[in-house]
């Protein structure tokens, strides 16, 4: 399938209409049977389109989206259309609002197909952790899309959209994304507004584009960089505009880059995984960038500060779904308002949510938050700095996306330690706000893809996509 | 009693902001019920708090009026519990660092010397949504959720009851007077709670305290204080001891009841927001506040104490509020007597009138302007200080000029020399007999051809001239 700047150079060339791209997204989902969606939006999709499509006709695109099939996983609100976070306790909830990312597609005239599928709240690796059912990788149905945007990823790749914005706390885009073979990107904290997404861990959480091309996110970023004031942490920088970059981008921009290796970070890694690492270290020593060794001597610590941070946060962020106020309510709940949030949450809530709520409310308990909480923040300063350190030596940093790749479905049940530790190579960037993107590169063992993660400085979007896509331009 | 009283105030009080905290919602309390929300405010997922910038500037200038040091770097905070008129889950606080610390105010003790009370510091919060219990139903109106809000807490330095009113009317003419908040206890503008504890004499200890709740007027406040120390007194001379506890006070009892006990207290985790920004204060932001801050009710009696030469007790009064010292400086300006008159008038007969009409002084039927007209109808003789009274009620109940209460009610002095020399003859003629003996020595009698003369001018003779002209025609 083609990507979102062959179908607008399409479009704009009238060799295809909006509807006809739509119509084949839909065609291509219902043969693909992925379960990739939670709401497919058919019939407001092909009014969309068309309604696209005559705007198209008369003037030509207003910009590289316009028209074009996406889908946004259900973190996101999206006015008067359910958005359920994947989970029970939302399964109901229509919002009264449209959240940033639903305004600027809709201004940019992309054409929604619906919303995918993801973990509960976005807590999981594997898409498993949901009761609208398991995504499956649409390369082989035995194995699991990734997690926690595994609708985006699996979307994307089955070709019912061009485009996904999935959300990335601890490597939520890149991992589903490398697990179904294409391009996810994790932007700087900051860099797009969250108003509107549906929040797990505050200052982790960030919406994330995945797409087929490293030249499709130049495509989709310009549209969701714009300012909003609506989320003070988002930065005021202006929008990034780099598609004409990236179209005449050649791969000898890698000429004396220098790419920096965290010591012991490929070494961890399966042997299929390590060996197409090594040839992607290769091929980008070929096209002259300079490998550097860099150390990142915390980032070991970066699974326990994660699980401290994201999950104390979450434990504050989900108490608004009380079954009161919207969503799932256990009607019959008897004997006060304290047992009908006791009877909601636990029906509405999954094993995993829960467990996290729990780790959390306990982390910032007094008494414990010292030593938990408190000193993961203290770490994830430390974890911060050691790359800044690295970054002095280095334009960007080389590293996997996970040890392994698509995992079988069912294979990481039970253990949630061991799925935690799938996230080791993600959560750095996220816990030091840095931008990230995984590229596919090889297949592993399972014939599945494999690949790796660059991971760019503070703020330095650009930069980070032009070396990525000065690799994809290889010959 | 051999035990020493400590108290400490907390004082909540709603910042008069037209929009909320974190949206931009209109406050209103008069908006029909769920009719001023929005995404944020009611905790829809996926929407984010900003902060109101007015909000900021209100409990910086509330923070610098208390006199405390500005945090050039404060942050915000989650304070977590369940409860239904809070639709997040988690109320947005500042814990380790608060806007300002480090303040303090001054009262008058019980003994009338002057005394400072220690304000540990000064943060800034949001309100809750308000919740309205029925028989078989409870019902939630979020109008109110998100409110700004500024919590002020007192140190433990104010040691009974009178004290304590005293420092809350105190606060509350401060915030009324920066205009930051509307005051009003009724519709819960201010609200304040109520930290006590007893020691014995001497002791450097404090005891357990308790924490008295829902206090909703100075009175509340003063008979809570009151019942406290007794419960609390009788507890440990019976040799039990004070359970840490929070309580609510019910005014109609007199009593108060547990609300919850130190080993059911609630852990409100709190930790850093991450929704929103550390708030950054500059040097001169903070200066141009400050130098904006109205005149504060201190500064205002030693200035009226001064520029009008009135006692204490006078200044305190007149400042007690803004409207009140705003009347009182145009009245005293536009009388050509002296100022204390005017004070007088306005402490004595009009608030009387207002107290006893349920008005207020920003709507008085007599004008401030007026009032001084009447002063100075009697300053120049117009009319005699003993009818000015019954002048004044006229322009109240009529809503009418001093001249022309005066000219309706006929109360006019007759200063006319001659005119009240032929009135005095026709009261010796008419009492010849008694004029005799007076000049016989008699001389008690002068009283009497006083008061006969002042009823022949029917109360409106100028009372000095009666007396020159009668004894010039009786001695002379």
């Amino acid at each position: 399938m083609k990507d979102i700047y062959t179908l607008h150079t399409e479009l704009k060339n009238k060799k295809i209409s909006a509807v006809e791209a739509v119509k084949d997204c839909l065609s291509k989902l219902k043969k693909s049977n992925c379960n990739s969606f939670i709401s497919v939006l058919e019939d407001k999709a092909l009014v969309d389109a068309q309604t696209s499509q005559d705007e198209i006709q008369k003037n030509g695109p207003k910009n590289y989206l316009h028209g074009v099939p996406y889908s946004l996983k259900d973190l996101f609100i999206t006015k008067d259309i359910r958005t359920t976070a994947g989970s029970k306790i939302l399964y109901n909830y229509i919002p009264p609002y449209d959240g940033y990312m639903s305004e600027q597609f809709k201004k940019a005239g992309g054409v929604l197909v619906g919303k995918v599928g993801c973990d509960q709240f976005g807590m999981g690796s594997t898409n498993e952790n949901t009761p609208f059912g398991v995504v499956l990788n649409p390369l082989n149905k035995d194995y699991v899309a990734g997690g926690s945007s595994g609708g985006s990823a699996a979307s994307v790749a089955e070709g019912s959209s061009y485009f996904s914005i999935g959300t990335d706390t601890g490597g939520s885009t890149r991992l589903p994304a490398n697990f179904c073979g294409i391009v996810g990107y994790k932007p700087s904290y900051g860099r797009v507004s969250r108003y509107g997404q549906i929040a797990y861990g505050s200052s982790l959480d960030q919406s994330a584009p995945i797409a087929k091309t490293v030249l499709d996110m130049g495509c989709i970023i310009s549209n969701i960089t714009e300012k909003d004031p609506r989320d003070t942490t988002n930065v005021p920088l202006p929008k990034i505009e780099i598609v004409n970059d990236l179209v005449n981008m050649k791969a000898s921009y890698l000429k004396g880059k220098k790419i920096g290796l965290p010591a012991g970070f490929i070494d961890a890694c399966d042997a299929d995984i390590k060996k197409n690492l090594l040839a992607a270290i290769d091929e980008f020593k070929k096209l002259g960038a300079e490998m550097v060794d860099v150390t990142l001597p915390n980032a070991k610590y970066c699974v326990s500060t994660y699980y401290l941070i994201a999950t104390s946060e979450a434990s504050a962020n989900l108490a608004r779904f009380d079954g009161i106020h919207y969503g799932h309510r256990d009607m019959k709940a008897k004997d006060g308002i304290e047992q009908t949030y006791v009877k909601s949450r636990t029906q509405g809530f999954g094993e995993e949510v829960k467990r996290r709520i729990i780790l959390g409310t306990f982390s910032l308990s007094s008494g414990y938050q010292d030593q938990y909480f408190a000193k993961a923040c203290k770490v994830r300063r430390k974890i911060y700095n050691d790359f800044q350190t690295a970054f002095k030596s280095c334009d960007v940093i080389f590293s996997p996306v996970c040890a392994s790749n698509a995992f079988k479905i069912g294979q990481s049940d039970n253990d949630p330690i061991k799925m935690y530790m799938n996230d080791l190579y993600t959560i750095p960037v996220n816990l030091a706000g840095l931008p990230g993107i995984a590229l596919p590169y090889g297949k592993g063992a399972n014939q599945l893809p494999t690949g790796f993660q660059l991971i760019g400085k503070t703020f330095q979007d650009a930069e980070l996509l032009k070396i990525a896509r000065a690799f994809e331009v290889r010959a | 009693m051999n035990y020493e009283v400590i108290i400490g105030l907390e004082i909540h009080a709603q910042l008069a902001t037209k929009t909320k905290a974190w949206c931009s919602c209109e406050i209103s309390t008069k908006a029909f019920e769920n009719t001023k929300v929005c995404p944020v405010c009611s905790a829809q997922p996926g929407a984010l708090p900003v902060l109101n910038e007015k909000a900021v500037e209100y409990a910086i200038s509330s923070a610098l009026a208390l006199n405390c040091k500005i945090n050039p770097h404060s942050s915000f905070d989650r304070k977590n519990y369940f409860y239904p008129d809070l639709p997040k889950g988690f109320q947005i606080t500042q814990f380790p660092s608060p806007i300002g610390t480090d303040g303090y105010i001054s009262i008058k003790d019980s003994n009338g010397n002057e005394k400072k009370v220690g304000i540990e510091r000064v943060q800034m919060e949001e309100d809750t949504g308000k919740s309205t219990h029925m028989a078989g139903a409870s019902l939630i109106n979020l109008n109110r959720c998100g409110t700004p809000l500024i919590e002020i807490v007192g140190k433990p330095d104010i040691r009974d009851a009178k004290e304590a009113s005293e420092y809350y009317k105190k606060i509350q003419s401060i915030l009324v007077y920066l205009g930051v908040s509307h005051g009003n206890m009724q519709e819960g503008n201010l609200r304040c709670d109520v930290n006590l504890s007893l020691r014995k004499k001497g002791d450097t200890k404090f005891g357990t305290r308790t924490e008295v709740k829902n206090l909703n007027s100075f009175k509340s406040v003063e008979k809570a204080i009151e019942h406290e120390i007794q419960r609390q007194a009788a507890l440990l001379d019976s040799g039990k001891k004070v359970e840490q506890q929070t309580l609510l006070f019910n005014i109609d009892t007199g009593t108060t009841k547990v609300m919850r006990t130190k080993s059911n207290a609630d852990d409100y985790r709190y930790f850093p927001e991450p929704d929103l920004l550390p708030l950054i204060v500059s040097e001169a932001q903070i200066k141009k506040l400050k130098e904006n801050l109205p005149e504060l009710p201190d500064a205002k009696i030693k200035r009226f104490m001064q520029q009008y030469s009135i006692p204490y007790y006078d200044a305190d009064v007149l400042t007690s509020s803004k409207e009140l010292a705003q009347y009182f400086e145009t009245a005293a300006g536009a009388y050509k007597g002296e100022a204390k008159k005017a004070s007088n008038w306005i402490m004595v007969e009009l608030l009387k009138l207002i107290n006893e009409s349920g008005s207020d002084i920003a709507k008085s039927p007599v004008p401030a302007l007026e009032l001084a007209n009447l002063l100075n109808f009697v300053l120049d003789d117009t009319i005699s200080g003993k009818i000015a009274k019954d002048v004044m009620q006229k322009m109240y109940d009529e809503r009418i000029s001093a001249a022309k209460a005066i000219e309706k009610m006929g109360v006019k002095q007759i200063s006319d020399t001659s005119a009240l020399e032929e009135m005095i003859k026709k009261t010796l003629t008419e009492h010849a007999a008694e004029v005799d003996r007076y000049r016989k020595g008699e001389v008690k009698l002068y009283g009497f051809l006083v008061g006969q003369t002042m009823k022949n001018t029917k109360g409106q003779g100028n009372p000095k001239l009666i007396n020159d002209i009668l004894k010039k025609l009786l001695d002379g």
